[in-house]
């Protein structure tokens, strides 16, 4: 895949791939919103340009699970309600993932800091601590 | 965007070139500056292939981390022990997971202002840093290195490669505070790092350095005046008093969008003392100042 030089990673995953399951929200790396696995860790795509994405693997929402077999940490958000309008959980799905891949066994304090460079303005973040705890617990068995 | 197959490459492009085109690492606060267009470079050239400047290792006393090193590799070195907390105390306020896991040491030192949290904390371990050019590598102290806002010794036909500096030893500590508009991932107020190093069983300071994000401009600076009161000196309440009331004629703190002067001096006055107490916390078991 050719990209232009000026584009960012986020762009390239919207515009030109179609993965809108990663959305924009403020663009100076502040929200967090954008976020996606570089590599296995936590980026902000929007604070990266994807021609620096090269030779690496980037997971989005789209990569974590299918309709018919969900992530066990979708599926923990589901039975949560960890999600109200929507608009920062694919990255903080991603974040929980980033986590739990490095550390099977997070504490509260953990989960609070792992997607703390995440703003959500509406669940009030404990059904969404909840929901890791839980996924923590499934992904173990 | 240049991409140089190498080291060696990189250092001819910037040998033959000079000017026109600006460093990139991994651009968590370039693209930032891009998009703000408060700088609008001709090309970048992408260093972020460069794994050979991504590391933290111990040789001697020197602890030396290489430019392209992430605040979270940082982290998670075993060079960084318990000794050396105050960088965790640094990265669990620079920003979330996903700033951390991109922005680089080097990246912090080069872009030279008022808002990097890891400048006043190299300040006071009396860091230096490394640069190479085609021709050779020089090394200066951060002091030297830091000329004014976003202004540094760098040439234009060179690259930062490594930070150094000299390990804290069981009789000194430092330590880390900032204030911003929230607890993490913001743009300080003011941040301060103090490094104490006191007589074994006492509370004398054989030495004592003392930085902030500003003093005198906007750079982050050393408050040697407040130093030099302090050095020889016991920690005592009057001392320490004497020691923050020259901190205020020593700073001189500008007013922004941010905050004002002279909030900034009472926070950095406050801050000063804070560090203060997790210092001693941390070499004596106690706090010294109420």
């Amino acid at each position: 895949m050719m990209v232009e030089s000026h584009e960012r990673l986020l762009d390239v995953l919207r515009n030109r791939l179609g993965l809108r399951g990663t959305k924009e929200g403020c663009s100076t790396g502040d929200c967090g919103i954008c976020a996606v696995l570089m590599n296995g860790r936590l980026v902000n795509s929007c604070l990266i340009l994807a021609i620096q994405a090269r030779n690496k693997r980037i997971t989005t929402i789209e990569g974590i699970g299918t309709e018919e077999k969900l992530h066990p940490i979708q599926r923990a958000f589901m039975k949560w309600n960890a999600s109200q309008c929507g608009f920062c959980i694919p990255a903080m799905i991603l974040a929980a993932k980033d986590l739990v891949d490095r550390n099977p066994d997070p504490t509260e304090d953990e989960i609070r800091k792992a997607t703390s460079g995440i703003l959500c303005r509406c669940t009030g973040y404990v059904k969404i601590v909840e929901a890791v705890k839980t996924a923590a617990q499934e992904m173990k068995k | 965007m240049y991409v140089p197959e190498d080291l060696e490459d990189l250092l001819q492009y910037l040998d033959e070139h000079q000017t026109g085109f600006q460093l990139i690492a991994n651009g968590s606060d370039l693209i930032n500056r891009i998009q703000r267009k408060q700088i609008n470079p001709k090309t970048l050239v992408d260093i972020s292939g460069l794994s050979e400047f991504n590391y933290v290792r111990k040789e001697g006393s020197t602890i030396k981390i290489g430019a392209l090193t992430t605040i979270s590799d940082l982290l998670s070195s075993p060079v960084i022990d318990s000794r050396h907390e105050v960088f965790r105390e640094v990265a669990a306020r620079f920003g979330g997971p996903s700033i951390i896991n991109v922005a680089t040491v080097g990246g912090n030192v080069c872009a030279a202002s008022s808002s990097e949290d890891l400048l006043p904390v190299f300040l006071v371990l009396e860091a230096k840093v490394k640069l190479r050019s085609k021709h050779g590598e020089r090394t200066v102290t951060l002091e030297e290195f830091l000329k004014g806002k976003r202004l540094t010794d760098l040439r234009p036909n060179e690259i930062l490669t490594e930070v150094m500096f000299e390990e804290l030893d069981d009789n000194s500590a430092c330590a880390f505070e900032k204030v911003g508009m929230r607890n993490s991932l913001i743009i300080a107020f003011v941040n301060s790092a103090v490094r104490l190093t006191l007589e074994k069983g006492s509370k004398r300071v054989v030495d004592i350095r003392i930085a902030f994000n500003r003093v005198n401009g906007k750079i982050p600076q050393r408050a040697r005046k407040v130093e030099e009161k302090l050095r020889g000196a016991a920690l005592t309440e009057e001392n320490i008093a004497a020691a923050v009331a020259s901190l205020n004629s020593e700073l001189k703190l500008s007013s922004d969008f941010r905050a004002s002067g002279e909030y900034r001096t009472n926070v950095a006055c406050a801050l000063f003392k804070r560090a203060l107490n997790r210092c001693t916390e941390k070499l004596i078991g106690e706090t010294i100042i109420v």
